[in-house]
């Protein structure tokens, strides 16, 4: 089974559409910038990669997230021939932080807010007319979370046409723990590198509209060929080796494609010490007797949480598309469980691509994998 | 359709212990819900409330469906994935984060605290505490994230992604939440497993089956009596007045505060309750746009 991708749209610190963030990660345009909203005093870490969006410089305001996501479903549904009103289509949105941005200046400063607006029902209701749509929270594989269900719905019947997307901005919770534990903050993102020294959040949103059978008379994306989802069940914030080679097969096995098939992967590599030694462990045992090119964007997109899995799924379609694909910005050092893997580096590679897999992986464990083919 | 078996059943809410208790009164003054007399203290020294709560549901429900024997499972992990559905499970820790935060800087945080500032900490920790290894995710929905929750879940075992998904419905009472809802909240939930039809091994006898699920806007349209139908003869489990057409029984499970993500898993646990204690043929459950009609087990679909 395989499904048309008809549709995609992205917003990230790099850029307000998939090409301009296309373009930045070939250029190697970074979105790490000074902390823009939150009071530097309080925390040792100084750089996230914000959308630069906020009216009044410094001010934080509610609402950041809603905004994001309905402006990737937007650029996705124009992007695939949609009507404006989304009425009848389902609508799946995975994020890791969902409103807890809101939540806290509501609790913090006294910003109106109510339990309802923790989800993204009313804002997709009251912009688009949808009315079936639906915020799952799986740590940062939750937007690849929210794709598998979108497989299912197709594969069952249940849907002509699904929606899926994935937001998330940076809570001063989830940045503050990761504050107190990293004594001294990492100055850059620096995937699959001996000199790596941790992971920075960021912020983004990314849409794709999946259809059981292609719009006529218009070229897909690409293609989905298989979401494989599974959990560790082995610790709360560390990865576990098997857990994820199980997702990695299971996304080959679902998409009957062998290792020597596939032609690019979309690391989840967020350039912290352990996360990215168990992917280029299982990655360089499940690709042994194969060499795909091997990227990740979060050295200049931040690990944007949630959006993450979704966001690297459309940067591989352009891949695919285009048959460029973007280096990991900074890496010099590859690390050495990751010796012999053809990592992108320096500048940007060319040649024919055919189908890419795109890794995703959350705290506690949570795996989500999947395999895309270009269109023609 | 091959409909999904309800195999497995809990309820933890104040002064309700077994499915039944959601269809008598709720006592005055009822004991809080006190997750270690059933699990044990071990492990829960640095879990937040709803994880406490989700995870002696989960016990209760595998146990209950046959899959842990004595905290032992009984069937491949891997062919297991938990649903959660929790809105303000994580809210205390988010906003006490900040608080500490503006006070005091990062370094009055504790590190303890880091993986409960996912919204994903209850279904992870279910996984880990019983090797569950198939799908894990939550869902933050809203009214309706219940009755969404048990959808999906039946979605994925009808997809053969998994064998068996245990759901959680959970929500935490406390101060923020409590400001957040603006009243009490809850503070408990229900579980259920949900099985492949005909599924042998260790699994227990059906005790409802799940038919469809469906979604519109909140508060749409009231559902009518199928034509055809026995009036009296189906249960509606909602706690909007306009879903219930006269002469049918129904159950509004509003005795315990706000249950939140909890009330669509609460209402299908009572459905089955109800169905035990000789209520025949079809519940239906309404919360926040989304339904779920139940069958009997046994009942020609």
């Amino acid at each position: 089974m395989t499904y048309p991708i008809t549709g995609a749209g992205a917003v990230a610190s790099i850029g307000g559409d998939l090409d301009e963030v296309f373009r930045s990660l070939c250029e190697g345009r970074s979105g790490l910038a000074p902390l823009r909203a939150f009071d530097r005093a309080q925390f040792n870490a100084q750089q996230l990669f914000e959308i630069d969006d906020r009216p009044a410089e410094g001010l934080d305001e509610p609402g950041r997230a809603t905004r994001f996501l309905l402006e990737a479903v937007r650029q996705a549904a124009a992007d695939a021939g949609l009507p404006e009103d989304l009425a009848g289509i389902p609508v799946l949105v995975g994020t890791g932080l969902r409103e807890l941005r809101s939540l806290e200046l509501w609790w913090r400063d006294g910003v109106p807010f109510g339990a309802d607006e923790l989800h993204f029902e009313n804002a997709l209701r009251s912009r688009f007319g949808a009315v079936d749509t639906h915020t799952f929270a799986g740590a940062c594989s939750a937007s690849l979370y929210a794709l598998a269900l979108a497989w299912d719905l197709l594969e069952q019947g249940e849907a002509e046409t699904v929606i899926v997307a994935g937001c998330d901005v940076v809570t001063e919770s989830m940045f503050g723990q990761a504050d107190r534990v990293q004594f001294d903050p990492p100055s850059s993102v620096r995937p699959f590198d001996t000199g790596r020294q941790g992971t920075i959040l960021g912020e983004g949103a990314a849409a794709v509209v999946l259809g059981r059978v292609p719009a006529e008379g218009r070229r897909p994306r690409g293609w989905l060929r298989s979401v494989a989802v599974n959990c560790d069940a082995h610790h709360q914030t560390a990865p576990d080796a098997a857990g994820v080679r199980a997702a990695v097969r299971q996304a080959q096995d679902r998409a009957a494609v062998t290792p020597e098939e596939i032609d690019l992967v979309l690391l989840h590599a967020t350039g912290t010490p352990l996360n990215d030694r168990t992917e280029a462990t299982v990655t360089a045992e499940v690709f042994a007797e194969a060499r795909p090119a091997l990227t990740g964007v979060k050295s200049l997109t931040g690990h944007t949480s949630g959006s993450a899995g979704l966001l690297s799924l459309i940067v591989a379609l352009r891949s695919l598309e285009t048959g460029i694909v973007p280096p990991i910005a900074g890496l010099t050092d590859p690390l050495s469980e990751g010796a012999g893997l053809n990592l992108v580096s320096g500048g940007p590679l060319t040649g024919p691509l055919r189908t890419a897999q795109v890794n995703s992986f959350g705290f506690g464990g949570v795996n989500a994998v999947a395999i895309v083919a270009g269109a023609a | 359709m091959n409909p999904v078996a309800m195999t497995g059943l809990s309820v933890a809410l104040p002064g309700v212990d077994r499915p039944r208790g959601l269809l008598e009164p709720v006592a005055p003054d009822p004991a809080p819900v006190d997750p270690a007399v059933l699990i044990g203290k071990k492990g829960l020294r640095y879990k937040d409330r709803a994880t406490r709560i989700g995870l002696h549901l989960a016990f209760a429900a595998l146990t209950d469906a046959g899959l842990l024997d004595d905290g032992r499972l009984r069937a491949p992990g891997d062919r297991i994935g938990v649903v959660v559905s929790s809105n303000l499970g994580n809210a205390d820790t988010v906003c006490r984060a900040v608080e500490t935060i503006a006070k005091e800087t990062t370094s009055g945080l504790s590190p303890m605290d880091t993986p409960n500032a996912s919204s994903n900490i209850i279904a992870s920790e279910t996984a880990i505490r019983f090797g569950l290894r198939g799908p894990n995710l939550t869902v933050c929905n809203g009214a309706g994230s219940g009755l969404d929750a048990v959808r999906w879940a039946g979605l994925m075992v009808r997809s053969g992604r998994v064998d068996h998904m245990v759901v959680v419905g959970v929500e935490p009472d406390n101060p923020v939440t409590r400001r957040l809802v603006g009243g009490p909240v809850a503070d408990g939930g229900a579980a259920l497993v949900l099985s492949r039809s005909g599924e042998t091994g260790p699994v227990r006898p059906a005790k409802a089956l799940l038919a469809a699920g469906t979604r519109t806007a909140p508060s749409g349209t009231a559902p009518r009596r199928p034509a055809g139908t026995t009036p009296g003869t189906a249960l509606r489990l909602t706690d909007e007045p306009d879903h219930v057409p006269p002469g049918e029984p129904s159950l509004d499970l509003a005795g315990w505060g706000e249950l939140s993500g909890a009330l669509g898993v609460v209402q299908c646990v009572a459905a089955a309750a109800w169905f035990a204690a000789g209520g025949a043929g079809t519940a239906h459950a309404v919360a926040g746009g989304a339904g779920v009609t139940l069958l009997a087990p046994g009942h020609a679909s």
